[in-house]
Parts: C-alpha cells; structure tokens; sequence
C-alpha cells in the first residue's frame, strides 16, 4: 500500500516553532538566534554584547553547546540567566529543544532572549527556533567563501556581525567581496562590521540591537 | 551531521504516519530534497541505511530522491529563472533583487509505501 503525504519533513518542527514565536510575540520579547561556524568568536562577542545590553534591557541567554558547559558559566558571571542545552552530539538545536527549557525564564520580565545555537552554518540554518531573527556570525578569519557557500543563511538572516576586523590586515578577506557577495544573496541586510577584542564598532551593533527589542516590546 | 538530523526526523514522521495506516514494514520512501536545503543525496542515502535496522523498516527498505534545482521569481519583472550554483539571487533580465525563492528548499516527503 501507497501512502501519499506531500508533507515537509521537518513540519513538527515548524509547528513547535510556531508556537514559540507566537508566544514570543504575546510577551513583547525579541528571541534573537545567533549562528556561526566554529571558531568566528561568537562567545566572545555574546559576552561583550550582554555586558552591554544588560544596562538597557532585560536580557536573558539560552546556550546551545555540544557537550560543554563552559559557555555558559562565562555568561552567569555576568550576572544574566542563562540555561544551556546540551544537544549531546547533533549539530543543531530544534524547537522543541528551545521550547523545554522556556520555563526557566520569566519570560514577563524579559525583553531579550538571545539562542546561542551550535556552531556551524548548515545544520542550525533548517531547523527553525521560532526566532524573531536570525544573527550571523562571520569572521574575517574564515575567508570570503562562507558566504557564497551558505547563502541560504546569509539569506535569511536579519543582521551580519562581521567580527574580529582589527585582524584585517592579516588576512585575505575582502570588505569589497563581501558587500558584492551580499548584493547577489541579500541586498540591504543590516551589516555590523566590528571587533569583539578591541571593542571597535560595537556601539553601532548595541544601539540597533537594543532598538529592535525596544520597538518590539512597544508594539 | 545535518543529514543524519533530518533522516530521524523522517523516522518520527514515518513511525506516526505508519502506525496511523496500520503499515509494519515500510519498504520505499520518496523524498523530494532541494538544493538549497544543503542535504546531500548520497549522505541521506547512508543515514537511511543507519535507520532502517529498525523494525519500522523492512531489510531491504529503500529510500528514493528526487533532487531539486533552486529557482526564483523576480518581485519586480516576474519572471523565473534557475538561481545559479545557489548563489546568484539577481535577476538574469532586470537585475532586480527582490527575489523570491520558489524552489530549492523543499525538504518534502512525497509518500511511502509498506505493508
Ligand atoms: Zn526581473
């Protein structure tokens, strides 16, 4: 026997993610799903971004590691809720996983919650958290060929991070490269161009992140 | 990794669906996979084999893919055309970029059959 379903694989995932924007959006909170590949500094950005943020918004973190919790120690020193979840070898979270620990929060008293999700840029670009928007993460470090190898999540994702830009002149990353590759895969994505070490241009990423949550939380 | 991912979540799908329709053993299943989704046929192809032990699966169970290129349609001409190695969301006869993706990303299970 036949059975046609015609139905997307990852349709229980969508419906859970459904859920969760829905409520995100009842709460007036920004859940933020921050991805990278390995190694383009995203703790430390996160960590630098949250001192920051912490002044002006309620913020809260749930940490997507493999199989540590080192991450999320880092983050609880700087005084923010944060639970982590170990996906215990995959290579992405899912919704549901999100979902589970949202009880952990209190998600009333909140106007930010940032998903720090594993790092890669495949795996965590199909499985979607019920996130308001996705963040990027690129460093100079890696080369131009990220972007055109994943388009689908610099396609998808509402702002780029370009990190580690005091690193520069010691690599071959081109800025020109970039902005024409984002022309052919994104034209107009909000692009911070910055350094989680030295502090340079994070200002300009705080203030548009801190309005996006300020904006949400009025609507 | 990402196709091992996927292929479990086709499990969860199939376990539900077959216990709805009274099916034990499913023998075939159709895919549709597009381009942009980043999954590749041959590693979806060895994380079934990892899958089918189960006895949701019969031994020989196979799993059948149809790949999909990745296509657009432009928001400000209309018309539709192959988005090139993934990558060239512009339009190929005005240059607009306001591209909407109208094929690539399925990740689609078309039917099974079993018994
Ligand atoms: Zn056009």
């Amino acid at each position: 026997m036949q059975i046609k379903l015609g139905q997307n694989l990852l349709g229980a995932n969508a419906a859970v993610a459904g859920e969760i924007r829905r409520l995100m959006e009842e709460k007036g909170l920004l859940l933020l799903n921050l991805m990278s590949s390995p190694g383009a500094g995203k703790t430390t950005l996160l960590e630098k971004t949250l001192a920051a943020v912490k002044e002006r918004l309620r913020v809260a973190v749930i940490e997507g590691d493999v199989a540590t919790t080192k991450d999320a120690e880092r983050i609880a020193r700087l005084g923010i809720p944060v639970v982590q979840i170990n996906t215990h070898g995959a290579c992405h979270l899912d919704a549901a996983m999100v979902r589970d620990v949202l009880p952990a929060f209190d998600l009333d008293n909140l106007d930010l919650l940032i998903v720090e999700n594993v790092g890669n840029l495949v795996c965590p670009a199909e499985f979607d958290l019920g996130e308001a928007m996705k963040v990027v993460v690129l460093s100079t470090t890696e080369g131009n060929d990220k972007v055109p190898k994943y388009p689908l999540m610099f396609r998808e994702a509402g702002a780029l991070l370009l990190n580690k830009i005091d690193l520069l002149p010691f690599t071959d990353f081109r800025l020109d490269e970039l902005a024409a590759d984002l022309g052919q895969i994104h034209p107009g994505l909000p692009r911070f161009d910055l350094s989680a070490r030295t502090g340079e241009g994070m200002d300009r990423w705080i203030d548009w992140l801190s309005n996006q949550a300020e904006e949400r939380r009025r609507r | 990794m990402h196709e091992m991912a996927l292929m479990e979540s086709l499990v969860d799908v199939l376990a539900r669906e077959a216990d709805r329709h009274n099916i034990a053993r499913i023998k075939k299943v159709k895919l549709t996979v597009g381009a942009l989704t980043h999954a590749l046929p041959d590693a979806l192809q060895f994380a079934f084999t990892v899958l089918r032990e189960q006895p949701l699966f019969a031994p020989e169970a196979e799993l059948e893919i149809e790949e999909r290129e990745t296509r657009g349609r432009c928001g400000s001409c209309g018309v539709e055309f192959a988005v090139e190695g993934n990558f060239g969301f512009l339009c190929p006869d005005c240059g607009g970029f306001a591209i909407e993706i109208i094929q690539g990303r399925e990740l689609q299970i078309d039917y099974f059959e079993g018994d």
